[in-house]
């Protein structure tokens, strides 16, 4: 019960003052709690767009922020996520103490708890025992300096990330094709290409901020390849609604035309490409005939959309989940870079194939990581390397490690067999985030010891955690993220964090005293700075090059891509690849043979459905931060199942009915129905934000052999109506 | 206000005009809905520019649909207030707490003067203003008016990533004659409600089937208790003053406390009207704005019947010679009343309620419940009479074309079934009982109004742009 208010009751204004407005010197004329007396510029700390923007603070408090009049990447705009990011820091779950088993303790005692429980399970079970899973979500400094604290100081392999959920396919498919990961274009690309396809990719719920690049380009023809009809598909010139998991056959179909057409370049193809014989054979098969069976698209859409990509003077095509949620995520990245090789759409204004990230800074711990490879895309297998890495770090090149360890979901598995019994977790939250729940839930049980470190508590893992870490969040730390286009941008400190919360980078430095390896692997270490100024040195001459990269020069041009040496224009925009020179060996990428497989979990009478899960644009990821943030929680309150009208008059269900998803893993109870026509018939769409009808109940966990991708979509799925009825 | 507007070298500042309007022309709204993606950014910076909470959106962005998969069109309609040229909102507004600027034509409202009686939020066919339950009055877009003046662009505008929304200068004659049919989009009521100035680009090839998603989302409305109260009572109290007087004229003999209950019952009624008010302390202004408001007209006839209704209850007392003059004065001004009461409903953004049923309902409600109190044979007739117009009404919802109307029957036979039923057994128990025990009868029937006015305002389905399909706030 509220305190009975009288002075509301007899209706005087007692809230006039936090209504009223000011003439603020920034903003102009605004409500008068959003006047601040202190602007930080910084970068965007959800989505991989990497948006600049300032936050506002007034008596050290945040209170507004705003887009970065001019920046390279968003104009002065934010999505409707940034334009309220402020508030996340104030959110009343905010975790402000280290808690051992539930109970507040110091952060010395969490800390040695924490190494002291992590050395005792690898003296028993062995190093790789422990595992940690990090997130896209922490800066480079931060990932960098966990990478090493976690391969040279515990020693462990079992070492992943969330963007294995996310980015592994891309960033798997571009070694195989070209050497290296990297996205070869940038977002200038979207505005000088004649012609756009996006595969399973709905920016305009998920990167809104691109969506104006692409609009500004009043001559291109945009393709828009979903299953679903999406808000993005609305934009397109030509949206091809291909059946689930056709996207290969297409992409396949694409290039036979191309080459029975004659329309490759050829010149290309011979001087940069290797594989070309095997590959023309091999698509002789994927004939317009065959594609549209497989597809759902008609001969002559398909043989149009190839003449139109080969014909087209830029050609680009971005991608992002559609694509890599999949058991072939990889080899499907593998078969958009053969077109793109076929037809020489690459390394040239507008001419890309486009990996379009998901978190703020998934490029940057795929470049710094010591996950799927070592710092500067480094391999583990290559003597080189790991003698590289030695002498830039002063160790024996026996401390440098020559595989890669267990990616995130063979981690998860192997905790559900009990071999690896400590688990680290940063700045993610499996607990909503990661496929077939039931498994997750597995491992959880059988872990000695699990650590939670988050900005927020608690969240629906540290629920299972026995230590949980509070960890600042965007605005109160220092770093840098990199966006999608390989511009790396500068994150500052607006406010301080909430309690005894510190920046990751700081917790990472303690642990390492804590194990007593800090003056060896990180020498007189004591801001992010140090571990930005030690990466800018591992990264010299490699592809992902920062060396011409500072702090000073990232305030000043609002971000720069690397490769940046410090040589010509650092606000310039750079491509990868121009030279035709790919990071293979003999310099010649690669092409391949990718056959379009049925997905794993096929429907049957039992689980008629092919669900297909993603985003809307309020709600980022598991809603740590934006349900917390009352606007957005506002205008999407909780999470709901597409269906076409068709399947729910056959079901007897009507719209805003509640209905339950059962797959043969799980089932996800009170989603709310909506009934339309954007869903074809046979499928179902339901997004995966939330915790309290979480999706991932009945997903699944089958993983892309190459790169340990969840298959997240095409899950088979029946729909019954809740026990609790309608609305 | 606004002098000359700098034009800097800012792209938003495209998106507003660079000179003021001339006489005949005000600024207006225009949403190009080619151009919208659906990204929100437009209320989320009208909430974060006027520091509104999460559940009150002076901008709001609907969701249209149309199209057989995959031939499917998905459009967003952003909204913020239509700066009519007729605003309803302020001609009902019992204080005069809107005013249209006469230089930009931007109607804008002033939450000082506010007593937050919330009739603007029932007035407007679009769903504008709202109500902020926790300051107690109204708040609605001013189009940034101060931004506008020091010449930066609304919030909205400002924040749009895709140039979707922009401020342009509108000839308010030439709009009336024949362009306002570029007001209309498909989620939109018609502009012609009150003048609506907005101007919408619809895309091309706008499919015909295109339409609201949130149609099967009908919920009932909030049902004003209070305001159910007051009217039942003060409907109950002319009621019965006009039934003493009628009955004094056919040579009746009544006890005199029987007028004084009655007047009694009204003014208790009146004093206790305030308090469905947001400021209650500023009631006394609600006569203010009598020159176009029924509540203001409402306040002061409804006040002159309680005057009167006293007055005729004191010469009945003292057995003043005139008393059938005052009365006829009292039964007069509270016929009024009544009327103005029931005039505060008809209003084209509730369809339901624009209709002569309102004022034969409220009529019906005061001569039943007043007559059943005195003279209980006409009491029960008033009754019959009134039980056969809330069936006619129901069937004229039931068959009409309109969306909110339909709704409305399909709540009251639907979630509102129950009350439904239950108003019709009241009123049919109160006219069998009405020669048996006729203060039974008066209680069922006092219960049976009270339950329909209860319905009237809960089943009402108000015109408004279009939602989202999820209810905002969320399906409980």
């Amino acid at each position: 019960m509220k305190p009975l208010n009288w002075k509301r009751l007899i209706g005087i204004d007692n809230l006039r003052n936090e209504y009223a407005y000011a003439d603020d010197a920034v903003l102009g004329y605004t409500s008068a709690r959003r006047s601040a007396d202190r602007w930080v510029k910084t970068t965007c700390g959800y989505c991989s767009v990497g948006c600049g923007m300032e936050i506002g603070t007034r008596d050290g408090k945040a209170v507004a922020v705003r887009g970065w009049e001019g920046h390279p990447v968003n104009l002065g705009k934010l999505c409707p996520k940034g334009l309220a990011e402020h508030h996340m820091l104030t959110a009343p779950d905010r975790a402000v103490h280290p808690l051992l088993h539930g109970k507040r303790v110091a952060w010395n005692l969490a800390l040695e708890a924490l190494v002291s429980r992590f050395r005792n399970i690898q003296k028993q079970h062995g190093a790789d025992a422990i595992g940690v899973v990090s997130t896209g979500q922490l800066l480079t400094e931060e990932f960098y300096t966990l990478g090493k604290l976690i391969r040279l100081g515990f020693g462990t392999s079992s070492f992943c990330g969330n963007t294995t959920l996310c980015m592994a396919s891309a960033a798997y498919g571009y070694k195989r094709s070209f050497g290296s990961d990297g996205p070869p274009g940038a977002y200038e690309d979207l505005r000088e290409a004649d012609f756009i396809m996006l595969v399973g990719a709905n920016i305009a719920d998920n990167h809104p901020i691109l969506c104006q690049h692409v609009e500004a380009n009043r001559d291109k023809f945009l393709v828009v390849v979903d299953p679903r009809v999406t808000k993005t598909a609305m934009l397109a010139n030509l949206h091809l609604p291909v059946k689930p998991r056709s996207d290969i056959a297409l992409l396949n179909g694409m290039a036979h035309v191309i080459l029975r057409e004659g329309l490759a370049n050829r010149e290309y193809v011979a001087r940069h490409t290797s594989g070309f014989e095997s590959l023309q054979s091999f698509l002789s098969a994927y004939t317009p005939q065959l594609v549209s069976e497989l597809t759902g698209i008609a001969p002559e859409t398909i043989v149009d959309v190839a003449r139109r990509y080969a014909g087209a003077r830029a050609g680009f095509i971005g991608w992002t989940m559609g694509v890599n949620h999949s058991t072939q995520g990889a080899e499907t990245v593998n078969v958009i870079n053969n077109l793109a090789l076929l037809t020489g759409h690459i390394g040239r204004k507008g001419a890309s194939p486009f990996s379009i990230t998901g978190q703020c800074n998934a490029m940057g711990t795929r470049e710094t990581g010591f996950t799927s490879s070592m710092p500067g895309y480094r391999k583990f297998e290559s003597v080189q390397d790991r003698e590289d890495l030695a002498a830039l770090w002063n160790l024996d090149v026996n401390r440098i490690p020559a595989r890669r360890g267990l990616a995130y979901p063979d981690i998860i598995d192997a905790a559900a067999e009990g071999k690896v019994k400590g688990l680290w977790i940063i700045g993610t939250n499996p607990a909503v985030s990661y496929p077939n729940q039931g498994q997750l839930r597995k491992a959880f049980a059988n872990l000695e010891f699990l650590v939670v470190q988050d900005a927020f508590q608690p969240t629906p893992t540290s629920e299972f955690a026995h230590l949980c870490l509070p960890a600042a969040v965007w605005g109160e730390k220092e770093g840098t993220y990199t966006n999608s286009e390989r511009r790396v941008g500068k994150a500052n400190v607006a406010v301080q964090p909430p309690g005894e919360a510190l920046p990751d980078f700081d917790i990472f430095l303690r642990v390492a005293r804590v194990l007593g390896c800090k003056d060896e692997i990180f020498p007189n270490w004591t801001q992010p700075e140090d571990a930005f100024n030690e990466w800018r040195r591992v990264s010299e001459g490699r592809l992902c090059d920062y060396s011409g990269i500072t702090y000073e020069l990232l305030e000043k041009v609002g971000g720069v891509q690397w490769p940046y040496t410090g040589e010509g224009d650092p606000a310039g925009v750079s491509r990868l690849y121009a030279d035709g020179r790919f990071q293979t060996e003999d310099g010649r990428a690669q092409l391949y043979c990718v056959p379009c497989e049925p997905y794993p979990d096929q429907p049957d009478e039992e689980f008629p459905f092919v669900l297909n899960t993603g985003r809307t644009v309020e709600h980022w990821h598991t809603r740590t931060k934006t349900r917390n943030v009352g606007v957005l929680e506002h205008m999407a309150p909780n999470a709901w199942l597409e269906m076409n009208p068709a399947d729910g008059k056959r079901l007897g269900l009507r719209s805003h009915d509640f209905v339950t998803l059962v797959s043969r893993r799980g089932a996800v109870n009170r989603l709310e129905l909506r009934l339309t026509e954007i869903t074809a018939p046979g499928q179902v769409f339901a997004p995966f934000h939330f915790f309290e009808s979480n999706v991932n109940e009945v997903t699944q966990d089958a993983c892309d052999p190459i790169s340990r991708e969840p298959n997240f979509k095409q899950c088979a799925v029946r729909v019954e109506r809740s026990l609790t009825h309608r609305s | 206000m606004l002098a000359e507007l700098p034009l800097l070298n800012r792209p938003d500042l495209l998106l507003i005009p660079n000179r003021m309007p001339a006489p005949g022309e005000q600024f207006r709204f225009h949403f190009d809905m080619s151009k919208c993606i659906g990204c929100k950014c437009c209320v989320v910076a009208c909430n974060e520019q006027n520091g509104n909470p999460a559940e009150l959106n002076w901008r709001r962005v609907g969701e249209l649909e149309g199209g057989v998969f995959p031939a499917v069109q998905r459009l967003h309609l952003s909204m913020g207030c239509n700066h009519c040229v007729e605003p309803s909102c302020m001609s009902g507004c019992p204080v005069e707490a809107y005013s249209k600027d006469a230089l930009t034509g931007i109607v804008s409202h002033n939450a000082d003067t506010c007593i937050g009686c919330q009739y603007c939020t029932l007035n407007c066919s679009y769903g504008v203003p709202q109500y902020n339950e926790a300051r107690g009055v109204v708040g609605k877009c001013d189009m940034c008016q101060n931004r506008l003046s020091q010449g930066s662009s609304p919030a909205c505008v400002n924040a749009c990533p895709e140039g979707a929304i922009s401020i342009e200068i509108v000839n308010v004659e030439e709009w009336k004659s024949g362009l306002m049919a570029a007001g209309n989009a498909p989620g939109m009521p018609s502009a012609l409600d009150s003048i609506s100035t907005t101007r919408i680009t619809l895309p091309d090839n706008v499919l015909p089937d295109l339409d609201r998603v949130d149609r099967e989302r009908v919920v009932p409305q909030h049902p004003h208790l209070s305001l159910v109260l007051v009217l039942v009572f003060t409907q109950l109290s002319v009621g019965s003053i006009t039934a003493i007087w009628a009955s004094h004229l056919a040579g009746a003999v009544l006890p005199v406390w029987a007028a004084i209950a009655a007047f009694a019952v009204g003014a208790l009624a009146l004093a206790g009207a305030p308090a469905h008010l947001g400021r209650p302390i500023h009631a006394v202004r609600a006569w203010r704005n009598w020159r176009s408001s029924w509540i203001s007209r409402e306040v002061i006839t409804l006040g002159a019947f309680a005057g009167l209704a006293q007055a005729y209850a004191a010469a009945l007392w003292f057995q003043v010679p005139q008393a059938d003059m005052v009365g006829a004065a009292a039964v007069v001004a509270g016929f009024v009343g009544v009327y103005s009461s029931s005039r505060i409903y008809l209003l084209k953004a509730r369809p339901a309620w624009n209709t002569g049923f309102t004022i034969a309902d409220f009529f019906l409600t005061a001569l039943s419940l007043g007559f059943l109190a005195v003279a209980p044979a006409w009491g029960a007739a008033m009754m019959v009479a009134q039980l056969a117009l809330q069936i006619a009404r129901f069937d004229a919802m039931r068959t009409a074309e309109e969306f909110e109307r339909n709704a409305t029957a399909s709540l009251l036979t639907g979630v509102l079934r129950g009350p439904f039923v239950a108003r019709f057994v009241l009123g049919a128990a109160s006219v069998g009982l009405a020669f048996l025990s006729p203060m039974a009868a008066f209680a069922l029937a006092v219960a049976g109004e009270i339950a329909s006015r209860w319905l009237f305002f809960a089943s009402v389905v108000p015109k408004s742009m279009a939602s989202t399909f999820l209810k905002p706030g969320g399906a409980r």
